[in-house]
């Protein structure tokens, strides 16, 4: 008996040392668990506050007073925010008499145009593609993907001299920045490995119904590639309200486009913003910056007007606009 | 389609299968479908057959006009000397406009290729392996938290659709100096956020966008030219380019993250594996085949930066286009009437792209694990 105790007490000790350890590493674990915790919520803050800053801060520039921007400790937050930075920017016109409604005017023509036709083309060559058989089919496929290789800046060159006064005669026209960018190639691509994925089936069945394949195109392909087509639409009108080094290689400034009317420098023309703040904090107080320097607050209301829709879009659309951007790695 | 089509499909795939002998096939199937078909019906037919022709031919023609014959004509044109391409005008042909690019030697005051080439590449190589490196720092602590983890997703994918024109103005101001000279020695000049913070953290202020030091704050004298810092400007555009490159790298490495078997994490827990381990041995290699694909496409968007650069320097791309990169190089002499230089520095763009995409193809090969 005696030595049956011995053994189950000799036994038990080390259990409950054990169960001791386990119970030690349990809290070492949960201690562990917290520090990295800490850690890892300290550096996504940081991160998140860094990814916001920029928004923030051009958001507040654009309302904060000339004065209050350029005082040499900065503010976070401006005591009266100066709205009329924004009607001024808006009623402002450039030097060739463009104002910005024109320039909006501009840009919203070119992209539903450009949209328009472009998907168009897009979705028959597509389905050409995917669907049709003709001589020459695959080489033509291949060769089209292959110009995907190439540098766009190398196209841009030999444009700039077709669209020139010397050949085509585009120049300062909707046509010049609608026209040399209706293929694109990558979506063409895309669109045509999505009509690809639907299966033969749903064609043979279609015309056992007396569909043409025109009918088919629209009453079968179209709405089932329907997400890819949104993705699409977007990063195309995207595209063109990003676009920036066409429109100022070929046009006039009252035929560019919104990201051109942007890079220019804002001055209070005609001294809307001074009489505001004379307005708001007496004329001693108010600095008059006049006609010749540009003012910083205004081009940061101009930023934020630019960025508004940009943001409004992810906002509402990011399901869409990061379908199409995560399978071509490109933004517009 | 008539009926026809629906006969045809057969005998035509089997004319696509077997591109080989099309001749024999066609004869096949004449003979056994219809023997004494009218000329004017298998004409018809074929030209049926052949109706795709239609539907590529809008995309075709602006492409042989907007995308063929710019590259036939950029491979040509470049080797006009003297070539103005508004007047169509050269003088011989030959080398001469390769040979002046890459000297420098253009006499036309414009970039100088071997800076923009520089300047791309430090950009380019500095900014894409951070931002995928902090990328996957993030993907894996965003992964690992559960609450509030859908709050800073969303913020931090927030830089995701940007006008890069638009945010580059923003992120001037936060290193611009403004103010005179005589501002800045009596103290009222604003500058900036960044030489704040320095300023806060007991540090000298920048000249960031000129890229010269200030003495300290209590007594501000302006070292023109005498301390002259030359990196500035390149961090200016780092922190730019990692800040609107994080997103689409976290989105991207993040589903990655979601689609690793969890098995891998329990048995390396199960023999012991620290959290570092885990990253590094494990997780890395793993999602490895996704960072490969956002470094090669983060070079290759990094070759061809242009409107990053005038959004933050303005359309000289700094001071004499001291920050100016290659495509900047490329529409720099377009503008300047030069297209035989425009032509020779694209032509070395595309063969620098070839390059980079070659050597990608083969360390990605070794690299990937799986």
């Amino acid at each position: 008996m005696e030595d049956n105790v011995k053994e189950i007490s000799e036994v038990t000790t080390p259990q409950s040392q054990a169960m001791f350890d386990i119970e030690k590493e349990h809290k070492k674990q949960k201690i562990q668990g917290i520090v990295k915790n800490v850690f890892v919520y300290a550096f996504l803050t940081i991160c998140a506050v860094f990814a916001f800053l920029p928004f923030f801060w051009m958001f507040i520039s654009s309302i904060k007073t000339e004065m209050e921007y350029r005082d040499p400790t900065g503010s976070f937050f401006p005591d009266k925010a100066m709205w009329v930075n924004y009607t001024a920017v808006l009623k402002q016109t450039n030097n060739s008499g463009a104002s910005f409604i024109q320039i909006l005017v501009n840009t919203l023509i070119v992209g539903f145009t450009s949209t328009l036709i472009g998907l168009v083309i897009i979705i028959i060559t597509a389905y050409a593609l995917a669907r049709m058989n003709f001589k020459g089919k695959n080489l033509l496929f291949s060769i089209m993907l292959g110009t995907m290789m190439i540098p766009g800046e190398m196209y841009t060159i030999t444009n700039y001299i077709t669209v020139s006064p010397a050949n085509l005669g585009w120049s300062n026209s909707y046509t010049v920045l609608i026209v040399p960018f209706l293929v694109s190639v990558y979506y063409i691509y895309l669109m045509r490995n999505n009509f690809m994925q639907i299966p033969n089936s749903l064609y043979q069945a279609a015309k056992v119904d007396g569909l043409s394949d025109m009918g088919y195109l629209v009453k079968v392909m179209i709405p089932l590639t329907a997400p890819t087509l949104i993705s699409i639409t977007l990063l195309k009108f995207i595209g063109t309200w990003n676009s920036y080094i066409w429109p100022r290689l070929v046009n006039l400034e009252q035929w560019q486009m919104i990201t051109n009317w942007v890079t220019k420098g804002f001055t209070d023309r005609d001294g809307m913003v001074y009489e505001k703040m004379v307005e708001m904090f007496g004329a001693e107080n108010a600095v008059n910056y006049g006609k010749s320097e540009t003012l910083n607050t205004l081009k940061m209301a101009a930023v934020c007007i630019v960025s508004l829709p940009l943001f409004v879009l992810f906002i509402f659309c990011r399901k869409y606009i990061m379908h199409g951007v995560s399978k071509s790695g490109t933004k517009g | 389609m008539t009926k026809d089509k629906n006969n045809l499909p057969k005998t035509e795939q089997v004319d696509v299968q077997q591109t080989s002998t099309p001749a024999e096939v066609v004869t096949v199937g004449e003979s056994l479908e219809v023997p004494t078909l009218p000329t004017k019906e298998r004409v018809s037919r074929f030209l049926r057959s052949q109706q795709g022709w239609l539907f590529v031919l809008p995309a075709l023609l602006l492409m042989c006009v907007f995308t063929f014959y710019p590259i036939v004509s950029a491979f040509v044109n470049s080797f006009k000397q003297e070539y103005d391409g508004l007047t169509d005008t050269f003088n011989g042909w030959g080398v001469d406009n390769f040979v002046r690019v890459l000297k420098g030697d253009t006499g036309t005051g414009g970039a100088s290729f071997l800076q923009c080439l520089t300047n791309t590449m430090v950009l380019t190589f500095v900014s894409v392996p951070l931002s995928t490196f902090i990328a996957l720092f993030i993907a894996v602590a965003l992964k690992s938290i559960k609450p509030l983890q859908k709050a800073y997703q969303t913020v931090l994918f927030l830089p995701y659709l940007t006008n890069s024109l638009a945010m580059g103005a923003v992120f001037l101001t936060f290193f611009q100096v403004i103010g005179t000279q005589r501002q800045i020695n009596a103290g009222t000049a604003q500058l900036g956020m960044v030489n704040d913070l320095l300023v806060w953290l007991g540090i000298e202020p920048i000249n960031w966008i000129k890229g010269i030091g200030l003495e300290s704050k209590k007594d501000l004298v302006w070292h023109l030219g005498s301390v002259d810092i030359p990196w500035t400007k390149y961090v200016i555009m780092i922190i730019y380019e990692v800040w609107s490159g994080l997103p689409f790298k976290i989105l991207i490495l993040f589903s990655a993250l979601q689609s690793v078997n969890k098995q891998y994490y329990d048995a390396a827990r199960i023999d012991g594996a620290s959290r570092s381990t885990i990253l590094w041995k494990i997780t890395t290699p793993l999602i490895s085949p996704m960072i490969s694909y956002l470094l090669i496409t983060g070079i290759m968007g990094g070759m061809k930066q242009y409107s990053a650069v005038v959004g933050v320097f303005g359309p000289q791309m700094g001071t004499n286009y001291d920050m100016g990169t290659m495509v900047g190089y490329i529409y720099n002499y377009l503008e300047l009437g030069q297209t035989g230089y425009a032509y020779a520095g694209s032509l070395l763009l595309f063969i620098i792209i070839m390059i980079i995409t070659l050597i990608n193809l083969r360390v990605s090969k070794k690299r990937v694990t799986y």
